[in-house]
């Protein structure tokens, strides 16, 4: 029921970006055919898509899902169903979260076959090799990082645009404030895609999705507790 | 069993310094209608909230049907249906969709309920919420919470934006699941003659205190205007005189209690008595409020 009402919010922002998710490196190939971009610069580009569509899908997730559903005006509704304020919160997180890794997968998996049909390689070694496939799982971290924080504030602040426009600020200062700290102080900040002080990329991906979770648990304090 | 349906004790909510609620004690019987009468900000709603298990108290505990609301509000929530003072929902839902959202949220749900109240408030079930008129957005919340066979209607202003045809219809319906299924239902209004034709118990709240809650015919019974001429008649008002006016040559007093011991003074103190009437809940309201302030 729930899970229903979630998936019929989001479905259409879903099924549009699930077709661009397939169609972008299909047509990019077809358009570089005879051209020997996609030969050179294929894995690249295939990266900077992947990490582009996860990132971009994962704020405007992260805002849809919890705006109308913790908004002023419908919160009434919600709240008086026999279900503790976690189950609304947790619902809501998972279906978007579901999406968000569907389309990660539609879109890794139409890059690798344009790849592989083009090379005439079916296993694309550019994209099935350990250092790739780090950085798209290093990719796909730093989406549910932003779809998580970009969640928990909607639910925060109770309004989707105030959500999007914390979260971005976060995502595009974030980095500008590491590096005036590294600058100013000497100090290495951690942020997400890079690996924190000397630890593995398997380590720091694992710290930064506890982070993204822990997100989650703080907006289900602020809901659990916040009066209505 | 327990024969209350919601019970509070010294339920208080403030804001800072604003007090919303000031200790109230509600005692609502179970099966009864019970109209929650108050003006615009007297704390109806914050109340409700309160009883909801949507805002804690600040001090103080309730009870909604035997259960408490600090500590079961999941149980509480299975058994009592709502309808918000706002009456927004889900703007691109259809009404069908509603209903499908809804019911698997009660165990209770009745779908022959949402056939027979949606024919007959005349409820446009394919269309989207955000389409619907105001009347019609309130009708689809009514048909929500009749449709959950829930043991306690809490009604926040039920009747918004509803034209008379269907504050006549939700009457007669909300009167008779009060007595098919006793149901007990609370609702609050700030129209007097709704609660004066269907409710049978009724509390009156200003600036966040429960000033009177009691049987309406007992209330109704209490209250009496005695219209009285003559010279030098008391014009103070006591435990007993709520209000003393002067019209003419008569005075008018509102006694709260032993309204023939009263005329009966005036009349041996050389009064002559040409009246002594019932008021009506309106006029017992505004009496009420008007000592408090």
């Amino acid at each position: 029921m729930y899970y229903w009402k979630c998936w019929r919010d989001t479905r259409s922002f879903f099924i549009v970006f699930a077709i661009i998710a397939v169609v972008v490196m299909p047509v990019a190939a077809v358009v570089c055919v005879g051209t020997g971009l996609l030969e050179n610069f294929g894995s690249e580009a295939f990266r900077s898509t992947f990490a582009l569509i996860i990132s971009f899908v994962a704020l405007a997730l992260g805002a849809l899902c919890a705006s109308e559903e913790f908004a002023g005006s419908t919160i009434h509704f919600l709240f008086t169903k026999p279900r503790s304020r976690a189950y609304f919160l947790w619902t809501g997180w998972a279906v978007g979260c579901a999406e968000l890794l569907a389309i990660a997968l539609v879109n890794w998996a139409a890059g690798s076959l344009t790849l592989g049909h083009y090379s005439k390689n079916p296993l694309h070694s550019a994209i099935l090799d350990s250092a790739m496939i780090q950085q798209l799982a290093g990719a796909a971290i730093y989406g549910l990082y932003i779809y998580c924080m970009t969640y928990s504030l909607t639910v925060a602040l109770r309004n989707g645009l105030r959500g999007l426009g914390a979260s971005m600020a976060i995502v595009f200062g974030l980095p500008f404030c590491a590096i005036a700290v590294r600058w100013r102080w000497k100090i290495n900040l951690p942020i997400p895609t890079v690996p924190i002080a000397s630890l593995s990329p398997l380590t720091s991906n694992i710290i930064w999705m506890v982070v993204a979770l822990l997100f989650v648990f703080a907006a289900q304090l602020v809901v659990e507790h916040s009066e209505i | 069993m327990n024969d209350v349906a919601i019970r509070t004790e010294h339920l208080t909510k403030s804001y800072g310094s604003i007090h919303a609620v000031r200790g109230i004690a509600l005692d609502v019987p179970r099966g009864a209608i019970y109209g929650f009468l108050g003006r615009n900000g007297a704390g109806k709603t914050t109340t409700i909230k309160m009883l909801l298990g949507l805002t804690p108290p600040t001090a103080g505990s309730a009870q909604v049907l035997g259960m408490n609301v600090a500590t079961e509000r999941i149980g509480i929530l299975q058994r009592t249906a709502f309808v918000s003072e706002k009456k927004s929902l889900y703007p691109l839902l259809t009404p069908s969709e509603l209903v499908r959202f809804s019911r698997g949220f009660y165990p209770t749900w009745s779908d022959s309920a949402v056939e027979k109240y949606s024919r007959l408030l005349e409820i446009p079930m394919q269309q989207r919420f955000a389409k619907l008129s105001n009347g019609n957005q309130t009708k689809v919340w009514l048909l929500l919470a009749l449709a959950q066979g829930a043991d306690l209607l809490i009604l926040d202003e039920p009747t918004t934006a509803l034209d008379p045809i269907s504050v006549d219809q939700l009457m007669h319906v909300l009167a008779a699941i009060a007595l098919d299924r006793g149901c007990t239902i609370f609702f609050s209004s700030h129209q007097l003659e709704e609660v004066e034709r269907i409710a049978e118990y009724a509390g009156f709240m200003d600036r966040g205190q429960l000033l009177l809650q009691s049987r309406l015919d007992d209330i109704k019974s209490e209250f009496r205007l005695i219209t009285a001429a003559g010279n030098s008649l008391p014009a103070q008002t006591s435990t007993q005189v709520l209000s003393v006016g002067f019209e003419g040559n008569f005075y008018r007093y509102v006694v709260t209690s032993d309204a023939e011991g009263f005329a009966a003074g005036l009349s041996r103190g050389g009064a002559t008595v040409t009246d002594v009437a019932p008021l009506s809940l309106r006029e017992i309201f505004l009496q009420l409020v008007q000592k408090e302030r």
